[in-house]
């Protein structure tokens, strides 16, 4: 039995879809931001194994996926300041809460 | 077989980790298994052979922003916000979005789903510090402007008297 790119897509497809379906229906913005967190994994996980499979030898995939990592990391680090400053003002943590910039 | 082995148990370790995520009702619990699958996926890049990705998964995923996350949700919330519904009324039109989009996906990697490889796994570190300061020094530039307006970002909005 030998493993190959298949296994690693419908894994990533399938973390996606779960990331994807928790972003729509967290009502935690917290939970939200981890949601997404999960979709970059996914888009780690096949760029990852693209590379493995169809350039191997090659690491043109993994230093993206670093970068993504470090993108993600700058996201998550503003996000949760944020989160915390709305926090602050607003005492919720609920997204339909959230409607500073409603007229 | 002992790679098959491998990655089935990091992909169920992942998975359960990512349905937990989106279901738990209580943060605390969603955070915790959020860092058990991103545990699980810096083992899925062991098994590809992505050794740098690897440690890098884990010190700035696992150790850094999981921890981050943990900290923010014990931050914030009360304690009644464990009787209140976590999910919105959307769920229904959630799920067609995903299965449409799960659609779509499936059909772009019928494209590649029987490539395999054979090549013994090598160390990847060299080969990505040399790539990173040759064809991604730009990238690689840019990258730490975006890190240093993130820190200022986060001490800015951070701050007790913004006003």
């Amino acid at each position: 039995m030998t493993l190959s790119l298949g296994h690693y897509l419908v894994l990533g497809a399938a973390l996606f879809l779960i990331g994807l379906f928790g972003a729509l229906t967290r009502r935690n913005v917290i939970g939200i931001l981890m949601s997404i967190e999960l979709m970059f994994n996914a888009a780690n996980i096949n760029l990852a194994a693209f590379n493995h499979f169809l350039h191997p030898g090659g690491v043109a995939g993994m230093t993206v996926a670093l970068f993504v990592i470090t993108v993600a990391a700058a996201e998550v680090v503003v996000g949760l300041a944020l989160v915390l400053a709305i926090y602050r003002n607003s005492k919720t943590v609920y997204v339909e809460d959230f409607h500073l910039l409603k007229g | 077989m002992i790679e098959a082995i491998a990655f089935y148990s990091m992909a169920a370790v992942t998975l359960a980790g990512a349905v937990l995520v989106v279901s738990l009702r209580n943060t605390v619990h969603s955070a915790l298994a959020l860092g058990l699958s991103l545990a699980g996926v810096a083992g899925l890049f062991a098994c590809l052979g992505a050794d740098f990705l690897f440690a890098g998964q884990l010190l700035i995923y696992v150790g850094g922003i999981a921890i981050l996350i943990v900290f923010v949700v014990m931050l914030l919330g009360r304690a009644s916000d464990l009787h209140l519904r976590q999910v919105n009324a959307q769920w229904a039109a959630a799920l067609l979005v995903c299965a449409i989009t799960g659609a779509g996906l499936w059909r772009l990697g019928a494209l590649y789903r029987h490539a395999s490889s054979q090549v013994p796994a090598a160390a990847t570190t060299r080969a990505i510090g040399l790539l990173m300061l040759g064809d991604f020094a730009v990238p690689f530039e840019a990258i730490s402007l975006v890190l240093l307006a993130a820190l200022l970002g986060a001490v800015f909005f951070s701050r007790k008297d913004i006003s």
